[in-house]
Parts: structure tokens; sequence; C-alpha cells
């Protein structure tokens, strides 16, 4: 489970190298050694492990600024797991209290429900409407996905698949046009859709703010619809919510857990859509599309080998649609979930050199599989010119 | 330090100056942190020449240590600040002030970082060739101050054949610019070579002109797969000797090559005792006719297997699996020191012979080698597969072994990571009393009151 002493070990594996300064969003803003995963690491273990430095503002400030973007991680040779530290990290000193108590239930419940129903969906509405919310919040959509699609989509055609769809919150409350997306290409292909009943967060939004109770109220809640499924596999439009499912649930719970052996069992089925696509091919070659994109891989990539190559070569097969690539694809663009919220100028700083680089494309659509970037970079760009891969696809078929 | 903070926010914004104890935690050293760290007063990051003249004047009229560093990946404690004072980190000091293609040179900031740099010349159709495995990170300005190399070294010399001038912060705050743009130069002692390498005692390297060469049009990548450590040494001094002077040449031992061949596909064969892998450059004419003539050499000396890689961005994973080497180890042990004993080319089989030697009488920690065999330039690395005292002392007096070997053969202590305070014992080994007392000598002429980077070099660092 996510504790810090269980990460003693990982920590001590950092070299100090420091090759995590190529490819950390906050450092390359900052250039402070301080903002850098090899010092957080060992601040961390400093402060929570050896009790050599006390809990302090600036230490928390130190653990609050990091986007949890797994770069780091990834550029780690040694593979120190410097995002489960940092959420190990926050879950000790927070214990649930990161945030003001209303702020927490508000989240609990927008978790549970994966969005804002009712007259706290409306007053969202009209919250967003009037300026209350910060600006780089998108407005919720009129109606969620969960109330336009519901149980089984048939496959169009013998269908040689069944999967389950795990619709994540942005997906179901901000951007049903990506579900829509993925229920259509898939039945489509002759994949046969389940959308199982019962289903809440993925549990990210409360992992990065360290609040492994909340984690595992989720988890408790999605693992057992989702185990329940009798499908080839398990997918998601969202890299996030993916990472959540394939890499980190069976660490959210305890090893003599009930769930943790099902949690494991279910990571092994966890696909992102265009990846799953991708992997068991297309069975109606998409017709022409004559449009100009650009892609953006997300930063929560690191949990298949596949999936931030996955929209390149499931795209590629549109005849006339064309790839523009980005100087650096892999770059963050400074979203981080709520991380935009609390580092405004940071944040910011960070998304202007992606959109600068956007801009260098000239290409008409921007994609991209995570919605956090996605509704964090359309303010900035012409509406609906930021979407899902999928959507493209969807497009290409006129469906 | 009181009211250090105060003072030197007067010469540098104040968000620019750091005196939290989890920020001067931060910067208590670089990649030789488990062997020793220190703890600084105060953390300034300049952005322009001023601000660090400004900041030396005050640390000079005030007796401050000062410890310059740039990404801290440095592997011998060079930019740790063992005496506290203030530590000034170059890294906003990060702009390419000129590229210019028609003297082929370029005038940057210290604060660069080096694959940057490699990036925005390759666009001019240039080429930097020094290649430290941190490119990825580390600064031009600690490349300078250390000579750092890298594969490269073989066909194209070290960072030191690179510089062309410097501009340098001396420590009472007075500004030098030593060298130019001009391809030569014999205007007396050249000070310019002198900071290069300097490790941060002399001054602060503020700005460098650096040279630059003609991007070679094509690349292709071999390894060699010999059955033993002789044939890979008889082979390297073969193929230099015959006249095909590779681009890199690096030798890896099996153990390595196991690691390895987790990123590789197809896996390469283990059998072999040593591997070479090989990069070639030039036109695509030029590289075959050397591709050729090593095909033709290997097949000579009977080595076990030879893969030619065609395609520049497979070879590309070659190397990203050589570069990530020392710290791959590190996801099977707990804990690595990495050395860069350069020894005669002649001498490299019977180095790595007498390593493994030494290796077979070690129980508490594993002895591995590998290294620039083109140029000597080797690097025993020390593997813990657990930390403890017992491993300590073990791990400390085979680096001891270690370079006394590499000293009796000719070698040196240090072939590109700089001697920092790790090796300053071994200096006084290589260098004997009355170099290290000249070296004492020109220090004490640039750094009278010694607060620049104390404790590195020699023995008591001043």
């Amino acid at each position: 489970m996510l504790d810090l002493n269980q990460y003693r070990d990982m920590m001590a594996k950092c070299s100090h190298c420091g090759l995590c300064q190529a490819t950390c969003p906050v450092y390359l803003e900052d250039f402070l050694q301080t903002h850098l995963a090899r010092a957080r690491v060992d601040l961390i273990r400093a402060v929570l492990v050896d009790g050599e430095i006390p809990v302090t503002k600036r230490f928390r400030e130190v653990l609050d600024r990091c986007l949890l973007c797994t770069n780091c991680s990834r550029t780690c040779p040694a593979g120190v797991p410097v995002d489960e530290i940092v959420t190990a990290a926050r879950d000790q000193v927070y214990q649930g209290k990161r945030r003001n108590p209303v702020r927490r239930r508000l989240l609990r419940r927008f978790m549970n429900q994966r969005g804002m129903k009712g007259l706290m969906g409306m007053a969202g509405s009209v919250a967003h409407k009037m300026g209350f919310t910060p600006e780089d919040l998108p407005a919720p959509a009129s109606k969620p996905f969960e109330k336009r699609y519901k149980g089984k989509i048939p496959a169009k055609g013998k269908a040689r698949a069944r999967v389950a769809y795990f619709v994540g919150c942005a997906t179901n409350t901000l951007y049903p046009d990506t579900g829509k997306a993925v229920v259509n290409v898939l039945a489509h292909n002759d994949i046969e859709v389940l959308i199982p009943e019962g289903q809440v967060c993925c549990g990210m939004p409360a992992l990065a703010e360290g609040d492994l109770p909340l984690v595992q109220e989720m988890m408790r809640k999605n693992i057992p619809v989702l185990a329940g499924c009798d499908v080839d596999a398990i997918v998601t439009d969202c890299t996030s919510c993916g990472m959540m499912f394939r890499a980190k649930a069976a660490k959210t719970l305890p090893e003599d857990d009930a769930l943790h052996p099902q949690a494991e069992a279910l990571a092994a089925k966890v696909w992102e859509v265009t990846d799953y696509l991708n992997q068991v091919g297309l069975s109606i070659d998409p017709p022409a599309l004559s449009e100009s994109y650009t892609y953006h891989t997300p930063c929560h990539r690191g949990w298949t080998p596949t999936v931030d190559d996955a929209p390149r070569g499931l795209l590629g097969k549109i005849p006339d649609a064309e790839l523009v690539e980005l100087e650096n694809p892999d770059k963050c663009c400074g979203a981080g979930g709520t991380f935009f919220m609390d580092f405004k100028e940071l944040a910011t700083d960070i998304r202007s050199r992606k959109l600068a680089d956007i801009h260098q494309t000239g290409a008409e659509t921007v994609l991209t599989q995570c919605p956090a970037c996605r509704s964090y970079l359309r303010t900035q760009l012409k509406d609906g010119r930021v979407t899902h891969p999928i959507v493209l696809l969807a497009r290409a078929y006129g469906i | 330090m009181k009211g250090l903070a105060r003072d030197l926010g007067r010469m540098v914004a104040k968000e620019r100056v750091r005196t939290d104890p989890e920020d001067l935690f931060a910067y208590g050293g670089d990649a030789t942190y488990y062997v020793r760290r220190g703890k600084p007063d105060a953390v300034v990051l300049p952005e322009n020449t001023e601000e660090v003249s400004d900041v030396m004047k005050f640390a000079f009229h005030n007796a401050i240590p000062v410890t310059p560093r740039g990404a801290g990946s440095g592997l011998s404690g060079g930019c740790t600040p063992l005496h506290g004072g203030i530590v000034l980190d170059m890294k906003r000091m990060g702009r390419i002030l000129e590229i210019n293609r028609r003297n082929m040179s370029a005038r940057v900031e210290a604060g660069v970082v080096l694959a940057d740099f490699h990036k925005a010349v390759k666009k001019e159709g240039l080429f930097y060739p020094p290649n430290p495995q941190s490119m990825n990170v580390c600064t031009l300005g600690g490349n300078v101050a250390t000579r750092a190399c890298g594969p490269h070294g073989v066909k194209y010399g070290a960072t030191g054949d690179y510089v062309m001038g410097l501009e340098v912060v001396l420590p009472d705050g007075s500004l030098i610019a030593p060298g130019g743009l001009a391809a030569r130069s014999s205007a007396g002692y050249d000070l310019t070579h002198l900071f290069a390498g300097s490790e941060g005692t002399l001054g602060v390297i503020t700005k460098a002109n650096l040279r630059l060469l003609a991007l070679p049009p094509a690349h292709r990548t071999a390894v060699v797969a010999c059955e033993s450590i002789e044939q890979a040494g008889d082979t390297v001094s073969e193929i230099l000797a015959g006249g095909t002077l590779p681009a890199m040449i690096e030798f890896l031992p099996q153990m390595a090559i196991i690691v390895m061949n987790n990123y590789i596909t197809p896996p390469l064969i283990t059998e072999g005792q040593a591997y070479l892998l090989i990069d070639l450059d030039g036109t695509q004419d030029a590289i075959q006719a050397q591709a050729d003539q090593i095909l033709g050499i290997c097949r000579r000396m009977g080595v076990l297997d030879i893969r030619v890689i065609e395609d520049e961005k497979e070879a590309e994973t070659y190397w990203t699996a050589r570069s990530n080497l020392g710290a791959m180890l590190l996801t099977v042990m707990k804990k690595a020191i990495n050395e860069d004993v350069a020894v005669p080319r002649d001498r490299i089989p019977e180095f790595v012979r007498e390593i493994q030697n030494m290796a077979s009488t070690l129980s508490k920690v594993v002895l591995g080698i590998g290294g620039h065999a083109g140029d000597g330039n080797m690097h025993p690395s020390i593997f813990f597969p657990e930390v403890n005292k017992e491993a300590e002392n073990e791990a400390k007096e085979t680096i001891r072994k270690v370079v006394r070997l590499g000293l009796s053969m000719g070698g040196t202590v240090s072939g590109e990571h700089g001697i920092g305070f790790h090796k300053a014992e071994f200096l006084h080994w290589e260098l004997g009393d009355i170099q290290i007392r000249l070296l004492k000598r020109i220090k004490k002429a640039f750094d009278p009151k010694g607060i620049m980077n104390p404790g590195k070099l020699w023995k008591d660092g001043r």
C-alpha cells in the first residue's frame, strides 16, 4: 500500500544523477533544485521518514508544487516511483485534510456522482456563467454522458469482442462527445460495449490530494463493478483513469484486503481506447478525412508501453488526415488535475510553451487523450479545436 | 549567517535568494551525495554577469565561501559546499548568445544545458562533439569547469579542445575575458585553459566561446562481441592503428550487455566476455569504407559476433541503453560509485583483467568495468547489493586499489569527471608534493582569501 515506509528502498535507489532535470515541467520553469524529484524525494525521506527536518510550510509547498505528471519517474534510469512517493507523503502529511472540509465534501460528492448532478450541477453551471469558477474550468455539458448512453451497445456486425467502458468523470460531465465517439467507433468496428452500472470516479483526484481513504472508497465501488463484467477488456478514454486502474489501484489497497487480488487481475485488462483499437485492429477502414491535426501526449502514459504512440498508429489509417508533429509532443501542458488552480502563474507559464508549440504546427485540430489537458488548452485555443483522438476517427467514419 | 538573505537580496531579486532549510538541504551536493554532503548558508540564482560580480564582491569583502554549480550531475563532488557559504546556481544563466556559422563558433552562458546546445547547433548544420553521458542535464559551464568529455573523445577530444575563450568573474568581483573567438592564440599564459578544469576554485565561469565543427551527415552503429577482454583490446588497437577513427568506441563487459538487453531488440548474444559498441560518422561513402575495414579486422581477429545497425532510430536505443547503464544497474543494486581512471590505450586489456581479478576477491560489493575504449578512459564502478559499514569500507579500499593500479600503468586518476573532494587524496598520488604546492600558489594568485569552492582538488583544499 502507499505507505512511505514501504518506499524506503525505492527512495534509496535515487543516485542523485539529476537526470530528472531534463523532464520535470516544474523544475524547467523554476530552475530550483528544491522543486526537482531528486531533492523532493530526499527531503521527503529526511522530513517524514528519518525526521531530520521538521514539517514546515515550505516543505508542504515543495510537496504541493508537484504536478504528479510522472515525467521524472519515466526519465529515472533507476525507476524511482516519484509520484507514488509524493502521494504517500501527501497522505502522511495531510491525512485527508489538505483542503478545507467543505471542499473535501464537495470532492467526495463529485467523485461518487462522476460529476455534479441536479441542483449542484445547475448551481455549477450558473456559477460558471457568472464567472465564479476558475476561468480555465469548462462549463458542464447540458446532459451528462450517462443520461445519453446506458447498458449494452451492440456491435454493428457480428461481435468479435466485448468490452466494458469505464466512463471517467470528465467525459461524463464535460465531454460526452468523447464518450459518444468511443461507443460508436467500437460498435462500428464490431465490438460490443457494456457500460457497467454503479461505476464512480477512478479515484485519481483523491490520490493527488493524498487522500487514501477517499481513493479506497472509490476502489471499493469500482472494483466489484468492473471485476463482475464478463468482458475481454476494460476500456477508458482517459489516460489518467487508465493509469489509475492499471498501475495504481492495487497499490492503494492493503495487501491483505479482499479486493486486492481482484484489483490486480483487473489491471491487466485495462486499456485506453485508441491503444486497444490499435492492438485489435479496425475491422472497417476509415474513409478519407481532409484534416490536419497535431497530437499532445498526456503525461500519464507510462502505464503501457504503447499508449503514447497509439493515436499516431490508429489515426494514421485515415486517408488524407495529416499529422503535424509538435516539436515536443511529450511536454506537459501544466494542468495537472487541479494543479493549475493552486499554482496559476506556474501552470500558465508551462502552458504557454505548449501553446507556442501548437501554434507553430498550424494544425487545425489538437488531439490528446487527457480531458484535463483538453480543458486547460481549450480556453486558449479556438473552441472545439482540442478533442480526443477517437473523436477524429468517429468524424472520419461519419458517426 | 544572520542577515545574509537580506544582504544578498539587495544584489539579486529576493525570490532568487534562498535560505529556507529545505532549499539549503536541496543544494547539499551532486551525484556523490552518498559520500559526503555539505550545507550552504544561502543559495543564489543569478541571471547575469553583473549579479555574479556583485555577489562575488560581497563574498570577497566578507570572506564568505562561494561554490558555483551547474546541474549538480557531477561524479566527484565538485559543487558540494563543504564549507557552507553561498552556492551560486548558474542554471538561470542559460542563454545561447550566438551561433556563428561563418566562424564555426558559439557564445553561450554557463547555464546552457549541453543537449539543448547540441540541438541548437545541429539546426545550423553544425556539431559540438563533447557528450558526457549526463548531456541531457549537464551545463556547458560545468563541462568547461571539469573538462568533461564522453564517448566522442576518441575522435573529437574533450571540452577543453573546444573552448576558445571565457568570461570569468574573479573572486574579488572583477571581470576578465581570456581567449576570444579567434581559432589560434599565442598570447602569453593560456588562462582560458587554466580555467577549463579549475572546478570553480579560481573564479566563476559566466560565459564561454566554443568551437564548432560541421555536422557529420550520417551515422552507423555496430556492436562487436569478443570472446575475451584481450581480443576486445586488440581489436580496438587494430581498428585505430589501421586508420579508422570511429566517432565512439565503447568497451562493455558481459554484465553490462545482460542489463542492456532489456532495452535492445533483438537481444545481443551474451557469450562474449567483452563487447565493443561503435559509432561511425561521416558521409555515407566514408562510413561504408570504415565499416568494411572494421568488419575485415573483426573477422581477422575471429570475434564471436558483429551486428551492424543501419537504422539511426534503432541505433539510438543502443546508445540510450549505454548512457543509462550505470543508473539502470541501480534497479538491481542499492548504490553505485562510478570512477573514471584513464590508462594508456595499450594497457586496457591488462587493466581490465586486473580489475576483474580484484572483483573476484570482493565479498560485500560488486566491481564492474566499462569505458571509452578508444581513449583509455575507463569506468570502474562499484555496486552495493546492500549498504552497510563493511561494504562502505570494502568499496573505499577497492577504489584506492583501482586508482593505484591505473597510476602504476601511467594513467590518471580522472579522465573526465574531475577531482572535486572525492579524488582529492588521489590527486596527491598523481601529482606529487611539488606540483600540488605549485597548484596552491596558482590558486592563491587568483583567490588570495581562499573563498572559491574551498575543500576541493587537494586535501585541505585551500
